[in-house]
């Protein structure tokens, strides 16, 4: 159920919806049975102009608001989780850092390609020993004349596997505490950049998912992005972004797992009556619905306020928290509708099951996300 | 040689995703979506390949609430270069007679004249198929319904269409009309930016009853020649019994079961 949609974004909502289901989701299993990333799929993407969602048209994008960005991605990940996250972290954490930090230059030779799904993009932060502590990270950005030269390692970097262009954080400034780090764009072709194999995923397969890594790899100094020493800054307001688009992924998936759970309640049959004629899984049922709303206006309500230049970071926070915990649950509950079924490949929830769990970690775990809120809480 | 196409659609409700009551045999239309009859998104695509071999500008006219605009920015987003959306209160309850005489006196009213006029077949929900000839016969213009190939030469077309297990080429000079199948195309996806455009600038023209010049006789519920007596859903039919077998069995089990049923008689034949 959508709230308050103009009709603009209703219709694109429905435009999205008939390409998931049509497109999309009838080569889901396959993409997470192979694991492999459908790249001809997302050429045809990236011709209706999914790779561009944010970015102006001047640039070659759409220039979509955040409500309707996130309706599109719910979309997609209502019919393939997997390629949800592909699109959603190209868009918001692989693209727009260009379009909001970047030299007219970079969004040119750039954010344009990217916007029109030429390239695909990534945003290169988490290292072995950097995760939730961000601070850590050992990546290392030396200025050596016109040129930075990288050396580091960045791990579960997604569609690290098929990018061309990668945003990476790394330490520019080691004597300065609060301007330790720089945003540079590395192309995946240049020399002293390794790509390491693709992950063997527990969910969100067909996600091309690895490591990168920096050996002496130098870089001109037009490829930072922004000032030296802003690193952290942009970061932390890129993740606020970043966030809207994954909790916009788990509401896709949540309710992926309501519509497969109600749909089998109806069909099977148990003490002679159909599943949704017991209180128990009627129970169930109304928790997922009630939730999925509810995680749709916290979603709906961070977009607003970014739409219109507000801080949002609180509310990004609480959307991205609350409904990547609420997939993980309605995957569970989806699961145990389904009984041992549900643990059979055959049926979508127990792909939804494996899904699931990484949306409580990435683009900022559950706990970093209560760091942040209660952080607002405590500073209010 | 620039093609002047006007497309007409209708925005019906998303028949696929209705649920129908079964205790009081309604059909449930809450929370199911309006969409752009599917016909006439074949029409419409049909138009735009028409318009990228040969030229020319093609309107998507709609008749309907103010709620219909969705349809014509829909349509734009898709590729129409104008939309006109014919809205009145006195336009509601037409039936197809009503609403062809409304579509044809806009059609007439358009700069520049109309070349080709393209219309879905049948809509989803009232399947009537009426409204193309119709709009034809009222503007004196030659028609083919359910065209399955349109080619374009000179000032003529040359279409396909499958009628009664035929399949029939006929040959219409312009200008004309007809009412396109499944089988001529399949629509494209609307890229997203394109919405974002359609939904944004492009203004729409907005046609009364008293800018057509109609009178309010001739339109709406007023200027219907029919009407609705009963909506139904037909009761959900039984299903057949089916056997199979040598002939002379077939015979022998058939005659038993209608004995049985008590519709023949052993001795006396039918009863």
């Amino acid at each position: 159920m959508h709230l308050e949609l103009t009709m603009k974004q209703a219709v694109i909502r429905r435009t999205v919806r008939k390409f998931a289901e049509e497109r999309l989701a009838p080569r889901a299993v396959q993409i997470d049975a192979s694991g492999e990333f459908p790249l001809e799929l997302a050429r045809e993407m990236a011709g209706l102009d999914y790779f561009g969602l944010e970015i102006p048209p001047e640039f070659g994008g759409a220039g979509l608001d955040s409500v309707s960005y996130t309706l599109i991605i719910e979309e997609i990940s209502r019919a393939s989780a997997a390629m949800g996250v592909c699109v959603s972290v190209h868009n918001s954490v692989g693209a727009y850092p260009i379009y909001q930090f970047g030299t007219e230059a970079q969004r040119r030779s750039f954010l344009v390609p990217l916007a029109r799904g030429e390239h695909i993009g990534t945003f290169c932060l988490t290292e072995p020993n950097a995760g939730s502590d961000v601070s850590s990270l050992e990546t290392t950005a030396i200025r050596d004349g016109d040129s930075y030269i990288l050396n580091g390692n960045k791990i579960f970097v997604t569609n690290g596997g098929v990018s061309e262009t990668n945003l990476v954080f790394a330490v520019s400034n080691p004597s300065e505490p609060r301007k330790r780090f720089s945003v540079f764009i590395v192309e995946s072709s240049r020399p002293g950049l390794e790509k390491g194999p693709i992950e063997d995923l527990l969910g969100m397969r067909g996600n091309a998912v690895c490591s990168i890594s920096f050996h002496d790899c130098r870089i001109p100094v037009e490829n930072r992005l922004g000032e030296e020493g802003q690193g952290l800054k942009m970061a932390l307001s890129t993740l606020d972004g970043g966030r809207l688009g994954i909790a916009a992924q788990a509401i896709g998936l949540a309710e992926a797992c309501l519509e497969n759970s109600l749909k089998y309640a109806g069909e099977r049959y148990q003490f002679g009556a159909p599943l949704t004629s017991f209180g128990t899984i009627q129970g169930f049922l109304a928790d997922m619905a009630t939730r999925i709303d509810a995680a749709r206006l916290l979603l709906h309500r961070a977009c607003r306020l970014r739409d219109q230049k507000q801080n949002y970071s609180s509310q990004s926070a609480m959307a991205k928290l609350f409904s990547s915990e609420l997939a993980v649950d309605c995957a569970r509950v989806g699961v145990q509708i389904h009984g041992g079924y549900g643990c059979t490949k055959p049926y979508a929830v127990e792909r939804f099951y494996r899904d699931a769990k990484i949306c409580e970690i990435y683009e900022g775990a559950s706990e970093v996300q209560r760091m942040v809120i209660a952080r607002h809480l405590l500073n209010a | 040689m620039n093609t002047n196409i006007v497309v007409c659609i209708k925005q019906v409700p998303d028949v696929a995703k209705v649920r129908i009551d079964h205790q009081r045999m309604t059909i449930i239309r809450e929370g199911v979506d309006s969409i752009i009859n599917p016909l006439d998104g074949v029409a419409l695509e049909a138009a735009l390949a028409l318009r990228e071999k040969e030229g020319g500008a093609i309107t998507a006219l709609t008749m309907g609430p103010l709620q219909s605009q969705e349809a014509l920015r829909e349509a734009l987003a898709s590729g129409a270069d104008r939309g006109v959306l014919l809205t009145d209160p006195r336009f509601a309850g037409a039936d197809t007679w009503a609403t062809s005489k409304t579509l044809a006196r806009a059609i007439s009213l358009l700069q520049p004249a109309v070349d080709l006029i393209l219309c879905g077949r049948q809509t989803i929900d009232s399947d009537t198929g009426h409204v193309g000839p119709q709009i034809a016969e009222l503007l004196d213009l030659p028609q083919v319904c359910g065209v399955t190939e349109i080619h374009k030469e000179q000032d003529a077309l040359t279409v396909k269409r499958i009628s009664d297990g035929f399949l029939d080429t006929l040959r219409l000079s312009l200008p004309a009309l007809l009412t396109v199948s499944h089988e001529l195309c399949v629509p494209h996806y609307i890229p997203l930016g394109r919405l974002e455009r359609a939904f944004s600038d492009i203004p729409l023209t907005r046609w009364g009853l008293e800018d057509l010049g109609l009178r309010e006789e001739e339109v709406g519920f007023r200027g219907s020649a029919t009407r609705v007596t009963r909506l139904f859903t037909p009761p959900p039919r039984r299903k057949g019994e089916s056997i199979t077998g040598a002939s002379s069995l077939l015979v022998e089990h058939l005659i038993r079961k209608l004995e049985a049923l008590g519709i023949i008689d052993e001795e006396h034949g039918t009863k």
